[in-house]
């Protein structure tokens, strides 16, 4: 088999999908050519000029970190076409016009380079129609690629093949969509809007169908439709007006001309107060005002009886909200459909409808119930797929009573359930361990066995499929170590098992006891678990001991604390630290010790302490004061103060990571650390790369004994910006005190300038500030305020 | 009139333009643009063998890095200057130029030199940090609290001196946009041609294209500081640079440049010997100390000071330069003092023209000894505020 590359990919169309491609491509390392049509004057790369300069401004960030956009150069079709020859990858992505993507096709044909894949980003267009439009020799080596918005951080894109589409060029471009960009992949048919945008739209039609009929209003439907069943906080109005209100209609336009046969057409159609909003150029978010509007700070909503915009109001019923509050699915479900209340039969009916019309289409759009589900996951960030509610509720009974809708006339379409939903599915569900429910096939199929899926230990998993266990080693209520046998038994795995991974007393001293355990019986140490990191140490317990007074007890604690940071750093065996999602305060600390750092992506890694009034005292200070001290050897000057002063502002501000790449930048992370795309892959990565080290003849490094410091000019220089800040009023007076806390510790101390210290002089420094923060008054404020709200107190 | 031995005159003055920080002069060295300085001021009054120069005193705010190593004696040398001319760098952050000048002035006044040259040069591109390239504060800074403002940005300074005398964001705005709008109609009608020396650039900078270097040539003619689009209404969506709810804004504060001036300086026997016209004669000058929480302020101290000095009374002023480091401690001066605003600043300030820190001194001079020329008036002055509190001002009498 030959390796799959793609050196450099090209994008065409610089439009906000276009662009935020080929951010994503950078940010995988890709080098991108963005091309667009040439500006009429001046500079002929205006247009994609533009479209880069605004992906720096773009939140969330579309670049991983801001030196990304380097890796992107702006083309246009009349001067540099000759440079697609160098493409291995060609993403069109221009606007949604069949013809325009005939003669773009056309133009770039003799310039694809043999080997080159060429693949449209069209959300809705017929692939199959597309292909048509390229030279025969060219159809092989083409396809769909539908990504979703924001690219780098939806999860899903839709690939899709033509009838001429080489297979196992899809295959190969599967794996690497997968492994490269982090993506999951969606096989799609050939059908209008694929998959997710198919039932998605569907999804908000149906909304905005018994919105009306019942008489809600839109903030209520919003506080109805988002997290409460598992949706985004955006909701379904929210989402609308953030996609775009024409946008939308543009979509349902797609279906409502492609879909004639389709037995829910009738609904394909924009509502008229839609169409109103549109005409007045009530557009959403980019025109400020659509179906919310921002008055000032206030969010006002459209009122349809009164035609105009009043204070949002959205009031959930007790009763309703006692019903979503059930945990058991088959109950809700049922109290949902028994009940009066019109907001409870309006959730009822949006299920309803939507399994009845996942459950009709499933053998036409999706190639099984796995796809289906995982499309609303990763493209419109649903908690589960309709399949999974549904499941989950009780395949038997849910079938049961949509049927009876349906033949009572209450459903949205009088089109009967097929039969596979009462035939082979109706025992166990559309999910089982053996695999998911193909319509089409008739069978269950299992999972893709790709190259790429043979990296993810731990999938993302639909319901009633099992997560891999491993073989304990040992455990205790913080800590598992555990083995996975079948791909390396000489390399101990441990994770966190408490909640949001918080690190209490007992994950600190299981860590210590699987490094024990690690380094008599084990060639290396994987520090892995599902995300999040660490949300940092438990503040419950801290808490607790302040009230009691028991401060000479927190401070043996911090030092556990910092023995279990020294204790990673220091083993025999290397340990690795796989890392994905928020990694906080002591979290980040654990990491730094590491060895070696595998990064998913999307990390969030950050030094918080502040915000809770302390300092980092699980050696993070002290790693950065040593780090200071090595990189300034490296330097004529030889002063660690320019090292410790970055760092410095970003402990102060608590300044957390955007992407796992960015903590390199900041800091948390090294150079020669990995940034892995896809988080399934963490486990992987970092058992070969724990074997790796061991192979390679591991062994720790001594302890630093002659740090130099930045002392007490160092200190006086961080006290300079503080006071700056606080006579600005931009910080708070007990701000400035955990600062220059901060301070004290990254610059080793009160003592003069360029003194020599070793390691454990600064984990006492560090060790004493945290302590004599922790029995500051406001500090203990902030603690609580956190406890109690999950926010940051600022005193 | 304080006692001296003989007077000073000033017979030539001129300086580059100034540049942006990171703009037209973003490559060019400090001792080149003091050398250039020095080349040009002599070239004006040929007649002066250059050996008769008994020193060259140079005002630099960050004497380090590309303007260390005493960098006036580097940039005479640069020059053509010959050997046996010594060279000095003094330092006294924005007003280092105009101490220059002083302390030029007061060597022939003293009789102890008949030709001295007193210039200055900054470049705030090649500088990556404001407070020099390596910051090392005491620590006992913090331990008094008198002590405590040393730790000011200059910034923060002007946002309590703003508060303190009541200006106003509009004011502190429409003074900016002001600045702006005189510093451009003085440009088209060639009010700075007689002081300006323009320069020749080369940058040498990679064409990763081609695989060459580019040599980039251009001449810099003009200022390049000041904006014919500065409007109120731009200026307002500014916000506060340094404080929270605070005023100063990056709009109506004086801008980060680069640039360099020099100033020939001879007593009245080198005047008579060569029989030369002067463009002035060095009145007095005076520098003061203030709060350094109010360190804008200085030159409220530093006028009256100087004005007794020299025995004029503030009236008999014509031209103040009075440096805009900030809109809020210019009008500050101004109102204290109650200068007459027609007066201060009649071709803009550094809110517009720039203010290369320790350069500014003796730019300004060149354009305030020009400038009475040109509007044949007689008292002028050039005056500014310091970091960590102090105030300068130097006068000076038109001679022609």
């Amino acid at each position: 088999m030959s390796n799959f590359i793609v050196r450099r990919a090209a994008v065409l169309g610089a439009g906000v999908m276009g662009a935020q491609i080929a951010a994503h491509l950078a940010n995988a390392e890709v080098p991108v050519l963005l091309f667009d049509l040439p500006a009429n004057e001046g500079d002929a790369n205006e247009i994609v000029n533009r479209a880069i300069g605004a992906l720096r401004k773009l939140e969330p960030s579309p670049l991983a970190s801001k030196d990304r956009v380097a890796y992107i150069d702006a083309a246009n079709y009349s001067q540099h076409l000759e440079q697609l020859r160098d493409c291995d990858l060609i993403i069109e992505a221009i606007a949604e016009k069949t013809e325009w993507k005939d003669d773009l096709y056309r133009q770039i044909a003799p310039f694809i380079a043999p080997d080159a894949i060429i693949a449209s980003n069209t959300s809705g267009l017929s692939i199959n129609r597309l292909s048509e439009g390229l030279p025969e020799f060219l159809r092989s080596r083409f396809c769909g690629i539908h990504f979703f918005n924001p690219p780098r951080y939806m999860h899903l894109v839709e690939l899709i093949a033509t009838q001429a589409t080489d297979p196992a060029l899809l295959d190969n471009l599967e794996s690497w969509l997968v492994s490269r960009l982090g993506k999951g992949i969606v096989r799609a048919r050939d059908t209008p809007n694929f998959v997710a945008n198919r039932v998605g739209v569907f999804s908000i039609l149906a909304v905005m169908h018994h919105t009306e009929r019942l008489g809600l209003g839109f903030d209520v439907v919003d506080a109805l439709t988002g997290p409460l069943i598992g949706r985004p906080k955006s909701a379904t109005y929210r989402t609308a007006d953030v996609v775009g209100l024409d946008t939308l209609a543009h979509v349902i336009k797609t279906m409502q001309d492609s879909l004639p046969d389709d037995p829910w057409h009738g609904y394909y159609a924009v509502p008229a107060w839609l169409a109103a909003l549109i005409g007045k150029g009530a557009l959403g978010q980019k025109t400020r005002c659509g179906i919310f509007r921002k008055d000032g700070r206030a969010i006002k909503v459209l009122d349809l009886a009164a035609q105009d915009y009043r204070e949002t109001a959205a009031e959930i019923d007790p009763e309703v909200l006692a019903i979503l509050k059930n945990r058991d699915p088959a109950e809700k479900f049922a109290q949902l459909r028994a009940s009066g209340h019109p907001q409870a039969q309006f959730l009822w009916a949006i299920f309803r409808d939507i399994f009845h019309y996942a459950a009709f289409h499933l053998a036409e759009i999706a190639d099984n119930a796995r796809d289906l589900d995982f499309a609303m996951r990763w493209g419109f960030g649903w908690a589960q797929g309709p399949f999974e509610s549904w499941q989950a509720a009780g395949w038997q009974a849910i079938a049961a009573a949509v049927k009876a809708d349906v033949d009572a006339g209450q459903a949205m379409s009088p089109a009967a359930l097929p039969g596979w939903v009462f035939g082979q599915v109706a025992e166990k569900g559309v999910h089982t361990p053996q695999g998911s429910y193909s319509a089409s096939a008739d069978a269950f199929q299992p999972r893709s066995v790709l190259p790429a899926y043979q990296r993810q230990i731990f999938p993302e998993r639909v319901l009633s499929e099992a997560a891999v266990s491993g073989a304990t080693v040992w455990e205790n209520d913080g800590v598992r170590l555990w083995t996975l046998p079948q791909l390396d038994d000489g390399i101990a795995i441990v994770s966190i098992k408490t909640r949001n991974h918080t690190l209490g007393r007992e994950v600190i001293v299981g860590l210590q006891e699987a490094v024990a355990r690690a380094e008599a019986g084990y060639r290396g140490l994987v520090l892995w678990h599902e995300a999040p990191f660490a949300f940092g140490a438990n503040l419950k317990e801290v808490s607790e001991a302040i009230a009691a007074g028991q401060f000479e007890l927190l401070e043996k604690y911090v030092a556990e604390f910092q023995n279990t940071s020294m204790a990673l750093k220091y083993a025999t065996v290397p340990v690795v630290a796989a890392v994905q999602g928020m990694a906080l305060g002591g979290g980040c600390e654990f990491l730094m010790h590491a060895a070696k750092r595998i990064i998913a992506l999307e990390s969030y890694i950050g030094l918080v302490e502040a915000g809770v009034g302390l300092i980092p005292a699980g050696g993070g200070c002290k790693e950065f004061a040593i780090r200071a001290a090595q990189h300034a050897a490296k330097t004529a000057g030889n002063d660690p103060f320019e090292f410790i002063q970055p760092v410095f502002m970003t402990v102060a501000m608590a300044t957390v990571s955007k992407s796992g790449a960015q903590a390199r930048e900041l800091g948390f992370a090294v150079d020669s650390d990995k940034i892995v795309f896809n988080a399934n892959e963490l486990l992987y990565v970092a058992l070969r790369e724990a074997r790796g080290l061991a192979e390679a003849g591991y062994y720790p490094r001594l302890s630093p004994r002659q740090i130099k410091v930045a002392g007490r000019t160092g200190i006086a220089n961080c006290e300079m910006m503080l006071v700056n800040m606080m006579e600005g009023g931009m910080i708070s007076a007990h701000d400035y005190a955990v600062a220059k806390a901060a301070a004290t510790a990254l610059c080793g101390g009160d003592v003069e300038t360029g003194s020599l210290v070793d390691e454990q002089w600064l984990l006492s420094i560090e060790r004493q500030l945290f302590v004599e923060l922790l029995k500051n008054e406001k500090t203990q404020q902030r603690i609580q305020h956190m406890l109690t709200t999950g926010k940051p107190l600022r005193n | 009139m304080s006692k001296q031995i003989q007077d000073a005159y000033i017979i030539a003055a001129t300086r580059l333009p100034v540049g942006r920080r990171k703009g037209m002069l973003g490559h060019v060295r400090p001792d080149d643009m003091l050398a250039h300085a020095i080349t040009s001021v002599l070239a004006q009054v040929p007649v002066i063998d250059p050996a008769l120069v008994e020193d060259v005193i140079v005002g630099c705010a960050m004497p380090e890095a590309e303007q260390g190593m005493n960098v006036a004696r580097i940039g005479l040398l640069l020059a053509g200057m010959p050997n046996t001319v010594p060279g000095v760098t003094v330092n006294r952050f924005c007003a280092s130029g105009v101490q220059a000048v002083a302390m030029a002035a007061d060597r022939i006044r003293l009789g102890e030199a008949e030709v001295m040259i007193a210039a200055g040069t900054e470049t705030m591109s090649l500088m990556n940090q404001i407070m020099g390239n390596k910051i090392a504060l005491n620590p006992a800074i913090f331990e008094k609290d008198e002590n405590y403002a040393i730790a000011f940005g200059m910034g923060l300074t002007a946002e309590k001196v703003a508060a303190q005398w009541k200006i106003s964001r509009d004011d502190q705005d429409a003074f900016a946009v002001a600045s702006h709008q005189k510093a451009c109609a003085a440009i088209a009608a060639g009010h700075f041609k007689a002081e300006i020396s323009p320069c020749a650039v080369t940058a040498r900078l990679p064409n990763l294209q081609t695989g060459e270097v580019q040599v980039k040539e251009f001449l810099a003619e003009n200022d390049e500081g000041p904006r014919s689009d500065s409007s109120i209404e731009r200026l307002a969506r500014l916000r506060p640079a340094f404080a929270a709810r605070g005023s100063v804004t990056a709009g109506n504060s004086s801008q980060m440049s680069d640039g360099a001036a020099a100033v020939l300086v001879v007593s009245e026997k080198i005047l008579k010997q060569f029989k030369l016209q002067p463009l002035a004669r060095f009145a007095g000058f005076a520098v003061a100390g203030v709060a350094p929480e109010i360190m804008g302020i200085g030159p409220v101290e530093a006028i009256p000071r100087v004005l007794k000095q020299a025995g004029v009374h503030q009236d008999d002023v014509d031209w103040f330069e009075l440096n805009e480091a900030f809109a809020a401690q210019a009008l500050a001066v101004m109102r204290t003092l109650e200068l007459d605003p027609a007066k201060v600043n009649p071709l803009g300030g550094a809110i517009a023209l720039g203010h290369p820190l320790g350069a500014t001194g003796a730019v300004r001079t060149a354009t305030l000894v020009h400038g009475l020329q040109r509007t044949r008036q007689r008292y002028g002055m050039v005056t500014m505020c310091i970091g960590t509190g102090m105030g300068a001002a130097g006068l000076f009498e038109s001679m022609r």
